[in-house]
Parts: structure tokens; C-alpha cells; sequence
């Protein structure tokens, strides 16, 4: 299968620090990646990579390729705002903006396309819709996204993210700060969204990702320790310290 | 709850036991002092301010006939509409210059915070507000009414008072806008949205009841300020002609500064009805800061 993204000899840099060491690994497509390992060995760094988020703060820099149809992501010249039209972002703790849920979905459309009143009202319900969120919003669209439960926060973040229509989604602990239910409601639809997105997932939840994802890399100070299917990863890790982290005995 | 029970009376660790007991007396009686500091710190504020209000209201209720909204000031009597006008004309005339300038100044230090040119912007304010404001009119003096030949009048006023709260309002910008939470701007930049968009879509919107708050406070800064108008405004006992130079304006506290020691009664009334006036503008502004402030939090 050929992937969607392809990581070649990346290193990051927080300054002087080290972050990232010569990472090579391959994101297939329509498939969901998963990205584990202890704090601070580099997952979400890895993650920010994808879509440039570093960008943001002076002092941080990354060398090496992450070729995405045949462009190289981090390399110079990269528009940016459209790179990040075409790989998405959730994160953490839900961000809603200070809008209605409709003006939510309607900012991040706005900022790549013009489309008329009836096409973004259709978008608004396709991307709610595909968020499972529709029929609980679907009356008050124009109420304050603050006004909603958390885990409606974050698939209203979800849905704001795939109205740009991206490739790829990148979810950063999607459901760290969810409840039971909530979570699972969002690895649901993570499961849903690979048949039209490829997705590449950080988590401390070893169920999650033996549960959602396909691939699993295992990250480690700054290294990628071992990739392998999710399967093969909390069966038969190849490595000691994979080993070692997915039971348990350090992390 | 849990105290009680350990302290039953097989308590295994008697000397712990003291121990711990000794503890909880010393933190309630440090807990009572600082209670004690802050009422004390509440009562004397309050009673300043209660005497304040109660005299002024006092004074000031019985002076505040409709005449004094009705007619402008004759030598030492008749009303204060001229002084009323020029006072909201000298208020919205200084915002209309300081809030653009002020507004912009505070979002270019929160957006490139780093920046030399930020700092500079964040020291000059800072030295700003502490200038005295009986200097700034004498600048405004010196190079406007002098210096320009402006003579008395509403343009120097304005710009001088306009100069007076440009630091309050462009710190107060930074300030609300540096909270707003980072996450929802690298939110928004992760949809593809570029500086320009995140600063006036997402940052200013959730900075607003900051940024108005501190619009308010230097509002009401202008209307309680002598000094610097005094150099400036000159008075005048006239309603405002529609000029910006060579006219001087009246304003209400003018009229307290200079009514207050004259053998008159009639113009000892008009300086506590002019005293009257400006605490309640003042007041009303202070509360308006607070509802939006209030309903900013209601709305998290």
C-alpha cells in the first residue's frame, strides 16, 4: 500500500534540545496510525511535524523530509494555511471558538473556500453529521458552542476540521480529557473517518490503540523504538522496551 | 470528620497528636489575621468612599435643580449645560483618537511580544502613566495652544486627554488579549487560518469585554480630569460653537475647581451639583466596566 505520508531521517529541534532523531516511518492511507510512548519521547512533536504547528514559535525547527504526494512538508516554499487546509487537527482539550456551533464549522470553511448560503448550510450538516453530532445540535445551530458538553465540544472540533475536507486528520490525545462515553463516541467515529481520511493518532491509552488503530509506533526519548500493525505490537513486540511500556512496567 | 475520628480515644500517636493539634491552632490563628487585615483593608476603603459619596450626594442633590441642566453658566450662577457638553465632547473626542491608537499599540505588543518595538511600546506606556497629568497640559500648552496657536480650545483638550489614556487602554488590550488561551488560537491556525485572521477573528472577539473595560476606565479618566484641561480647554461659559481651535470649552470640573472658593452661594451650589455629576458619570462607567466584565464570565 502506498502511504499517505512518508517520514524520512526527521530531527526536531526545541531550541537546543534534541527532540526528534532521524525518525523514518510511513503513514499509509485511510488507515489510522497510532503513536505511543511515555511523555515527553516526542509523539505529539512528531504530530505537530505533519502539519506545521512549530511553525508558530521561533526557536523550533525540523530538518529532514515528510514527503505527502510528492511534496516535501517541511521544506521551504510550503504554503502553509493550505497545508493545513489539507491536514487537519484535533487536540486535546476541546477548543470551541467563541461563536454559534454554525459559525464554528462555517469559520474554518471560509478561510479556503467562497461557497453560497445553500452549500455551507449543507456543509455545516455533512460535517456534523459525520461528526454524530447533528441530531443533538441540528435545533440550536446558532446557540454558543460554549454552551455544549465536553464531549460535544470536541466532535464539534472534529466536525469544524473534516468541513475543510482535509486528507489527512491528525488527533492529538483526542479523548484524554473525555469521559467514558464520550471516548468511546470519538473512537467510533475515528473508525469511521479512515474510510474517506488517512489518521494518525497520539495516545497513553494502550486499549485505545489496540482498539482503533491499524499501525502502532512506539516512540522512546526522542526515537522511534519499533512500528508494526496494531496486532503485532500488543502480541508480539519486536523490542524490550516496546515490551516493557505496553505492560506496563514503565511509562 | 476524619480528624475526629483519629483522634478517638485510642489515638496511637500521642505526640503527633499535639503536634498536629498545635498546627491547626497556629493556621487559624493565621487565617484569622489575614481575615481580620482584609476587613479592616474593606472597612477603610469603604468608609472613604461612603463619606465621599455621602457628601457629595449630600451637597450636591439639593444643588441639582433642572436649571442645571437646562441653562449654561452666567458669571457665578445659572446652569452647567455648557459645562455637561463639553465634558462628554472633551470625553468622546479623546476616545475617538485614543481608542483606535490605543486598541492597535496593545494588539501589536500581544501579537509580537517579543519584539523590541513591543517593549518600547510597553516601557513608553508605563513611564506614560506615570507622568502627572498637570504636566501632560502643560505640554498640551505649550506646543498646541502656544506652540500651534490653537489658542483655549476643544482640539488641544482632546488630543492632550487622548495622550492621557492611550496607556491605559493599550496595556489593558495587551493584558486581555495575551489571556486569551492559546489552544483556541493554534485551534484556529490549524484550520489554515493566517495571523491577520486568528487576531481579528478569534483573539479580539474574546478580548473584547477586556478591552472595553479598560475603554471605560479611560473614559472615565477623561471626564474626572482638571489639571491637564485647565492648560488646555481654557472655559467657557458658552455652548460649544462647532470649533475645533480658538474656542475655548467649559467642563464640569472646571467648574468644581473654581466655583467651590467663591463667596457666592449660587456658585458653591453649582460646584457640588458639578461635583454631583461627575462622581455619578464616573460611577455609572465603573459599573458599566463591571457588567461587562460579569458578563464575560457568565458567558465562559
Amino acid at each position: 500500500m502506498t502511504p499517505k505520508i512518508a517520514i524520512h531521517g526527521l530531527d526536531f529541534y526545541y531550541g537546543a534540545n534534541h527532540a526528534l532523531k532521524s525518525i523514518t516511518l510511513d503513514f499509509p492511507e485511510r488507515q489510522v496510525s497510532a503513536l505511543i510512548g511515555p511523555s515527553g519521547c516526542g509523539k505529539s512533536t512528531l504530530l505537530r511535524c505533519l502539519n506545521r504547528m512549530y511553525d508558530l514559535y521561533p526557536g523550533q525547527h525540523a530538518t529532514g523530509e515528510v514527503m505527502m504526494d510528492g511534496m516535501n512538508v517541511i521544506g521551504p516554499g510550503v504554503d502553509v494555511d493550505l497545508l493545513r487546509s489539507r491536514v487537519g487537527m484535533v487536540f486535546q482539550k476541546p477548543t470551541p471558538f467563541p461563536m454559534s456551533i454554525r459559525e464554528n464549522i462555517a469559520f474554518g470553511v471560509r478561510l479556503h473556500e467562497r461557497p453560497s448560503r445553500a452549500e455551507m448550510e449543507e456543509r455545516v450538516e455533512w460535517s456534523l453529521t459525520r461528526a454524530a453530532l447533528w441530531d443533538e445540535v441540528k435545533d440550536r445551530l446558532h446557540t454558543p458552542a460554549t454552551g455544549l458538553s465536553g464531549g460535544q465540544q470536541q466532535r464539534l472540533c472534529i466536525a469544524r476540521t473534516i468541513a475543510v475536507r482535509p486528507e489527512v486528520i491528525l488527533f492529538d490525545e483526542p479523548t484524554s480529557a473525555l469521559d467514558p462515553i464520550s471516548t468511546l463516541k470519538v473512537e467510533e467515529l475515528i473508525d469511521e473517518l479512515k474510510r474517506d481520511f488517512t489518521i494518525a493518532m497520539v495516545t497513553h491509552n494502550m486499549q485505545q490503540a489496540a482498539r482503533v488503530a491499524d499501525q502502532v509506533a512506539f516512540f522512546y526519548l526522542g526515537e522511534m523504538v519499533e512500528v508494526a500493525s496494531a496486532t503485532t505490537m500488543f502480541t508480539a513486540p519486536r523490542e524490550k522496551r516496546t515490551q516493557d511500556y505496553i505492560t506496563g512496567r514503565f511509562g | 470528620m476524619s480528624g475526629a475520628a483519629l483522634t478517638g480515644e485510642e489515638a496511637p500517636f500521642p505526640q503527633r497528636e499535639a503536634a498536629r493539634l498545635g498546627r491547626m491552632r497556629r493556621r487559624r490563628m493565621q487565617s484569622l489575621l489575614g481575615w481580620g487585615l482584609c476587613a479592616l483593608g474593606f472597612g477603610l476603603l469603604a468608609f472613604a468612599m461612603g463619606w465621599i459619596l455621602l457628601l457629595v450626594l449630600l451637597r450636591g442633590i439639593s444643588a441639582l435643580t433642572p436649571k442645571v441642566f437646562l441653562e449654561v453658566t452666567q458669571g457665578t450662577g445659572g446652569g452647567l449645560l455648557n459645562a455637561i457638553e463639553g465634558t462628554l465632547l472633551i470625553g468622546a473626542g479623546s476616545m475617538l483618537l485614543a481608542v483606535p491608537l490605543g486598541v492597535a499599540a496593545g494588539m501589536y505588543a500581544a501579537q509580537f511580544k517579543h519584539s523590541w518595538f513591543a517593549s518600547a511600546i510597553r516601557f513608553m506606556a508605563d513611564v506614560l502613566v506615570g507622568v502627572p497629568s498637570i504636566v501632560l497640559g502643560y505640554f498640551g500648552y505649550i506646543t498646541m495652544v502656544e506652540g500651534l496657536g490653537w489658542q483655549f480650545s476643544l482640539a488641544a483638550a482632546c488630543i492632550t486627554i487622548a495622550i492621557l489614556c492611550l496607556p491605559y487602554i493599550c496595556r489593558t488590550t495587551e493584558l486581555a488579549l495575551s489571556q486569551v488561551p492559546a489552544a483556541m488560537q493554534e485551534a484556529a491556525f490549524a484550520l489554515g487560518a493566517g495571523e491577520g485572521r486568528v487576531a481579528w477573528r478569534i483573539a479580539l472577539p474574546v478580548a473584547m469585554p477586556g478591552i472595553l473595560t479598560g475603554v471605560l476606565l479611560a473614559f472615565a479618566i477623561s471626564v474626572g480630569e482638571t489639571a491637564p484641561l485647565i492648560y488646555t480647554a481654557g472655559w467657557s461659559s458658552y455652548l460649544w460653537n462647532g470649533q475645533l481651535v480658538r474656542s475655548p470649552v467649559g467642563y464640569l470640573t472646571y467648574a468644581i475647581w473654581a466655583f467651590i472658593n467663591e463667596p457666592f452661594a449660587s456658585a458653591n451650589a453649582l460646584a457640588y451639583a458639578a461635583a454631583l455629576l461627575v462622581t455619578l458619570i464616573v460611577l455609572l462607567i465603573s459599573i458599566a466596566a463591571r457588567l461587562v466584565l460579569l458578563r464575560r464570565q457568565g458567558a465562559r
